[in-house]
C-alpha cells in the first residue's frame, strides 16, 4: 500500500533527480563552453544559477518537513538524511559550474597553452564522475558509487600535474600569467566536482548499504580488514584516551 | 481562506468551572485540524463543543460558533449532529447488530428503510472507509466480531452514512495498533477530499502527519494554532515549543 508518506518521499526523489540533472548539465555546459569558447553558453551557466540555488532551497524545506512531521526511521531516515546531503554536494558543484564559466567569461578565449595541461582529461573524468555518482543514486547502485570513488585518486593526480605544468609555463611565458592562474584554479574546481561526486557516491553506500564510509573508504573498498567500523572506533577510542579528551564519570 | 467553522470568543463551563476560555479559531473547509495538548487542557470539550454534546453532560457555553455561517446554537442538535460526525476513542459499534445494520444505523434513525436504498449507501461508507473488502462478504457478521481497527473503521463508515459535512475524531487511533493506527491515518487524507476534519490527539506525531492545521490548547485557552509545518519546525510560542519537543506536558 502506497502511503502519504511514500507519495511525500517520492516527491523529494523526483525534486532531487531534477537537481542532479540540472546540475549536470550546468558542468557539461561550461566545460562545453570552455571547449568551443562560446560565450552565451558560459553566462548562461551564470544564469541558471538561480534555479539550482531555488532547488537547493526546496529540496531542503521538503527534509525539513519530512523528518519534522513523519519521523522517519531505517531506509526513509537513510533516504532523507542523504538527499540533505547530496543536495548540498550538488549546489556546490553547480557553484564551481558557475565559477568555471565566469573564469572563462573573464578570458574570453581559450589559451593555446591548454593542449600541453591535464585540464581536457580531468574534464572527460569529472563529467563522467558526476554521471555515475547520479546514476548510483538514481538507481541505488552501490557499484558504481565504488566506481566513481576508486577514480577520485586519479583525478587528484591530474590536478597536481597541471599545477607543475602550468607553473612551468608562467615561468617560460610572462604573458601566460594571467590565464594560467585562471587555469590552475580551474583544475582545482575541477577537483572539488571531482570530491563532491565522491561524497554522492558515499551516500550512495549509506542509502543501500547503511554503511557510513565517509573519510574512511580506503578503509571498506581497500582493506582486508573486517568489521572496519569496529576497528575505527577503537582508533577514535584510543585517540580520545591518549589525549585526555574522554571525560571521567 | 475558505473557512467552515468560525469559532468566536469560546467559552465551556461545568457549572462555575470554565473549562475553555475565549477561543477563537477558523477551521477552513477540506482540511485536517489536529487539536494538541496535555490531558485536561479542554481539547475534547472544544470538540464536543462543535456538535453540541457538551450540552448533553450539563455544560453550557457562551461565544458562537458558526457553521457555513449558521449559528449552531440555534440548530436543532439532532439535525446538527448529521451534519457534524463524531468517531470516538474507542470503537463503538452497536454489539447487537450486524456489520450493515451498523452502518445504517444512522440512515434508519432518520427514517430511511428501504433497503434498496440503504444497500448503496452502505457499501459506498464502507468503501470510504477503507473497510468495504474486507468485510464485504459478512456483512450479517456482528459488528463486533472483527478486530478493534476494522471496528473504528465501521464506526467511520457508520458516521459517513449520514452524509456529514464535518468528522470530529476523538482519538480514533489510540486503541489501535500501529498498523490499524496507519490505515486510519491513510483514511484521513482520503477523506479530507471531501470533507472537514477536527482531530483531537495525544500523540503529537500522528498530529503531525495527518494535518494541515494545529492548534495547541493548554488549560483551557488557545495557546496557538498554525499550519502544522510551522507549529512542528518554528513555533512562534515559547510553551508551545516545550510541549512538542516533549520537554513538558
Amino acid at each position: 500500500m502506497e502511503t502519504h508518506f511514500d507519495i511525500q518521499l517520492a516527491k523529494l526523489k523526483t525534486r532531487l533527480f531534477k537537481m542532479c540533472s540540472l546540475v549536470d548539465e550546468q558542468v557539461q555546459f561550461a566545460l562545453r563552453a570552455i571547449e568551443e569558447e562560446d560565450m552565451s553558453l558560459a553566462e548562461m551557466v551564470v544564469e541558471r544559477d538561480k534555479k539550482v540555488d531555488k532547488y537547493d532551497v526546496k529540496i531542503e524545506k521538503i527534509c525539513q518537513k519530512l523528518f519534522a512531521l513523519n519521523q522517519p526511521v531505517a531506509m526513509d531516515l537513510r533516504l532523507i538524511m542523504s538527499a540533505m546531503t547530496i543536495n548540498t554536494n550538488l549546489e556546490r558543484i553547480g557553484d564551481i559550474a558557475v565559477n568555471i564559466a565566469e573564469n572563462f567569461i573573464r578570458l574570453r578565449t581559450k589559451p593555446a597553452f591548454l593542449e600541453k595541461t591535464k585540464i581536457n582529461q580531468m574534464s572527460m573524468i569529472v563529467k563522467e564522475m558526476l554521471r555515475n555518482a547520479i546514476d548510483s543514486f538514481i538507481q541505488n547502485d552501490p557499484k558504481l558509487a565504488e566506481k566513481v570513488i576508486r577514480s577520485d585518486d586519479e583525478l587528484d593526480a591530474l590536478n597536481a600535474e597541471n599545477h607543475k605544468v602550468l607553473i612551468e609555463i608562467m615561468k617560460e611565458d610572462k604573458e601566460s600569467i594571467e590565464p594560467a592562474v585562471t587555469f590552475l584554479v580551474t583544475s582545482r574546481e575541477l577537483e572539488r566536482i571531482g570530491d563532491h561526486a565522491t561524497n554522492i557516491a558515499e551516500d550512495v553506500f549509506f542509502i543501500v548499504e547503511a554503511e557510513l564510509i565517509k573519510h574512511k573508504y580506503e578503509k571498506f573498498l581497500f582493506s582486508e580488514v573486517e568489521n572496519v567500523e569496529k576497528e575505527i572506533d577503537e582508533e577514535i577510542d584510543e585517540d580520545e584516551k591518549r589525549n585526555g579528551d574522554v571525560q571521567k564519570n | 481562506m475558505d473557512i467552515k467553522i468560525s469559532v468566536k470568543n469560546l467559552e465551556a463551563f461545568y457549572g462555575k468551572n470554565k473549562v475553555l476560555k475565549n477561543i477563537s479559531i477558523d477551521i477552513p473547509r477540506n482540511k485536517v485540524v489536529a487539536i494538541i495538548g496535555p490531558s485536561g487542557c479542554g481539547k475534547s470539550t472544544f470538540l464536543r463543543c462543535l456538535n453540541r454534546m457538551h450540552e448533553v453532560v450539563g455544560g453550557t457555553i457562551t461565544g458562537s460558533i458558526q457553521v457555513d455561517g449558521e449559528d449552531l446554537t440555534k440548530t436543532d442538535p439532532v439535525l446538527l449532529r448529521k451534519r457534524l460526525g463524531m468517531v470516538f476513542q474507542k470503537p463503538n459499534p452497536f454489539p447487537t447488530m450486524s456489520i450493515f445494520n451498523n452502518v445504517a444505523a444512522g440512515l434508519r434513525f432518520n427514517g430511511v428503510r428501504n433497503k434498496k436504498i440503504l444497500t448503496p449507501i452502505v457499501e459506498r461508507s464502507l468503501k470510504q472507509a477503507a473497510l468495504w473488502d474486507e468485510v464485504k462478504d459478512n456483512l450479517d457478521d456482528s459488528g463486533v466480531n472483527i478486530s478493534g481497527g476494522q471496528q473504528q473503521r465501521l464506526c467511520i463508515a457508520r458516521t459517513l452514512a449520514v452524509d456529514p459535512e464535518v468528522i470530529l475524531m476523538d482519538e480514533p487511533a489510540s486503541a489501535l495498533d500501529p498498523i490499524s493506527t496507519s490505515k486510519i491515518e491513510e483514511l484521513i487524507f482520503e477523506l479530507k477530499k471531501n470533507y472537514t476534519i477536527v482531530i483531537v490527539t495525544h500523540n503529537m506525531q500522528q498530529a503531525a502527519r495527518v494535518s494541515d492545521s494545529t492548534a495547541f490548547f493548554y488549560m483551557g485557552e488557545l495557546i496557538e494554532y498554525d499550519k502544522t509545518t510551522k507549529i512542528f519546525t518554528n513555533p512562534a510560542n515559547k510553551q508551545t515549543e516545550d510541549y512538542v519537543t516533549g520537554r513538558f506536558g
